[in-house]
């Protein structure tokens, strides 16, 4: 209990302090403790067992705090965006696990499934005025669709030249937004209408106990709301047919092919389901900012959520939920440092795989009780 | 020991070239249900590509494969798993990183019925069928040994050499196939480790009276206890075929021996 409250204390500091010296401070205390926690076995073990023992406690515990964050950051409005962004990133991480992490296909085109998603439900909302809550899936569906028509190309190539093709797809998708009369060109689409429910507009701050929280909050807990349903379809997707077949692919496709298991719908199938929670993840971005731009879906945003994934954890979804905080915040608050804040980033991945190479979180057994 | 008046498996004719090398040359073969046959040759007369072919792996070059009277000439690996063919790999195939339990689970891969839309929205099928399939796992692992079941949750790369071969027999049986095709599984094995096997084997014969096994091996004491008949593999041909009392004493097949190790080819 007292660790948790530690922490999330750390986390919310971090994500208020301004200054220079307390954000470098606090950047050390977490390094100075994942060091302690690598190091000293005991320490390492006494947190694992106290929290299995604990375990509905800790996770209550979370969720008040994770409810609860805007109403502490309500005088922080870019706060709460930096922690909707998190969110959205965790979608996107959460996604991408099931390819990097249990099937082994290193897809870099999360930028492009992204992009699908915003740019679909955007248009369709310009061009039909169809409300938000239809477009959500059907963003997702349509990424999904890109997935499809990326992956059977994909099944062609192999690892490191399958990776490649996925690079080429995300700039080919850049290319195409930045450049067709109908995607706005660079200039995007704007004045995407907020959503709705009934009368109440996302727009508009949510009004608490008195007290007055942001607009983006609504979105924030929208995302949140999405981020579960996802991690409860990970786990689903882990103890199934399906997760054991990925993992049987990731280590050896012929020996995988010769158990029964098609090895093309399952690699198939990966990208279609992690692109549907891109693209829903892609909806949900383009009704916050009202306006999108090709520049928001470049590669970059691919490489941020595969450097996610493998510093969280391959194959873990606990570890990728925590690698998506990590790595959406550090470098909000590193601005401060500007002209060294990619040098810091490149040395905390650094360090991050010379402590930790499997990532913060490595693959659990599963357990079958 | 026919029981049926059709062979399970037999090939005609069946040849792949690799270049301008006959890796497997105009091979007949043929295998009746509930017979186990033994494979021998010396390394690189083409048994495990005859696997290959037979599983799917390999298209072959001419000739036919036909298992339970279909040609499955063409058919990709996973659908002739799924007529309940199923092999072991002569340098164990298993999924390392995963456990051994998760091995032989997937092993029933081709057996489960559940889909996408059972994992998304009936999670409770998934769920039992999953806990059936690891109780079943399980006692297929304790079949062969009772401390392999104990470690069915440990990483298969952390198990010893022979507790991987194990498990990977099991997940060849977890799918209860009509077709077995071993490759080698005493392989690296000591003799105690190899007694063992052999008793695993006979156990299996007895619990599935029904099941038909090929097994390709190099230890001879093997072969002669386990193998009905036995062929004779040499740069891709078959050179005998027959009983192993009769093979072990053809003279082609000493002479493919001699200049690699001199085996004993008395039983």
């Amino acid at each position: 209990m007292i660790i948790e409250t530690l922490f999330f204390a750390l986390v919310y500091l971090f994500l208020v302090f301004e200054k220079t010296y307390s954000i470098l401070g606090i950047l050390a205390s977490i390094i100075l403790l994942s060091i302690l926690i690598n190091k000293i076995d005991q320490l390492n073990s006494f947190l694992r067992t106290s929290f299995s023992k604990h375990k509905k406690l800790a996770v209550l515990y979370g969720a008040i705090f994770v409810v609860g964050l805007p109403l502490l950051l309500r005088n922080y409005p870019y706060q709460i965006f930096i922690i909707f962004n998190a969110g959205l990133f965790a979608l996107l991480a959460l996604g991408l696990n099931w390819q990097i992490g249990s099937t082994n296909i290193v897809n870099f085109a999360t930028g492009a499934s992204f992009a699908t998603g915003a740019y679909t439900s955007a248009l369709l909302a310009k061009h039909t005025g169809l409300p938000f809550w239809i477009l959500l899936p059907i963003g997702g569906l349509a990424a999904a669709g890109i997935g499809f028509i990326l992956g059977l190309p994909c099944m062609k190539t192999k690892t490191y030249y399958l990776s490649l093709v996925t690079i080429a797809f995300t700039l080919i998708v850049y290319l195409l937004l930045n450049n067709l009369n109908w995607t706005g060109g660079p200039d995007g689409i704007s004045d995407i209408p907020f959503p709705k429910i009934g009368d109440y507009s996302f727009g508009s701050p949510i009004r608490v106990f008195g007290l007055e929280i942001p607009f983006q909050a609504n979105f924030y807990y929208l995302t949140i709301l999405l981020v579960l349903v996802t991690f409860i379809v990970d786990r689903r997707l882990r103890y199934s047919r399906i997760g054991l077949a990925w993992n049987a692919i990731r280590s050896d496709e012929i020996a995988a092919e010769c158990q029964g298991i098609d090895v093309t719908y399952s690699k198939v199938l990966s990208f279609c389901l992690n692109f549907f929670f891109d693209g829903v993840a892609g909806t949900v971005f383009a009704f916050c900012m009202s306006h999108i731009s090709p520049e928001s879906f470049t590669f970059n945003v691919s490489v941020t959520v595969v450097a996610i994934v493998i510093v969280g954890g391959l194959d873990n979804a606990v570890g990728v939920l925590f690698g998506s905080l990590l790595m959406t915040v550090i470098p909000e608050k590193l601005q401060v440092f500007q002209d060294y804040r990619m040098l810091i980033f490149g040395f905390l991945i650094l360090m991050m795989l010379l402590l930790r190479p499997k990532g913060l979180f490595p693959q659990t057994v599963r357990k079958y009780e | 020991m026919a029981l049926d008046n059709q062979p399970i498996l037999f090939t005609e004719d069946l040849t792949i070239a690799f270049g301008g090398l006959r890796a497997v040359d105009h091979v007949d073969f043929h295998i009746d249900k509930g017979e186990t046959v033994g494979l021998i040759g010396p390394n690189g007369s083409g048994k495990t590509t005859f696997f290959n072919l037979i599983t799917g792996v390999y298209r072959p070059d001419e000739g036919k494969i036909i298992f339970e009277g279909e040609n499955v000439i063409g058919e990709r690996p996973h659908q002739i798993a799924r007529r309940g063919i199923s092999r072991t790999f002569q340098n164990s195939r298993l999924f390392m990183d995963i456990s051994a339990l998760d091995n032989v689970l997937i092993g029933m891969y081709r057996k489960q019925k559940t889909n996408l839309w059972d994992t998304l929205f009936w999670y409770r099928r998934v769920k039992s069928e999953l806990r059936e399939g690891a109780k079943k796992a399980m006692d297929l692992l304790a079949f062969f040994s009772g401390e392999l079941k104990e470690n069915c949750s440990k990483i298969v790369a952390d198990l010893p050499y022979a507790d991987r071969k194990r498990v990977e027999i099991c997940r060849a049986l977890a799918a209860d196939p009509k077709l077995l095709l071993l490759d080698e599984p005493t392989g690296g094995m000591s003799p105690e480790e190899t007694e063992e096997l052999l008793d695993d084997i006979g156990k299996v014969k007895e619990k599935n009276r029904e099941i038909t096994i090929i097994i390709i091996e190099h230890d001879m004491s093997v072969i002669g206890r386990v193998a009905d008949r036995v062929y004779v593999f040499n740069y891709g041909m078959k050179i005998a075929e027959g009983p192993f009392s009769t093979i072990s004493r053809d003279q082609k097949v000493i002479e493919a021996y001699l200049g690699e190790e001199t085996e004993d080819a008395e039983a």
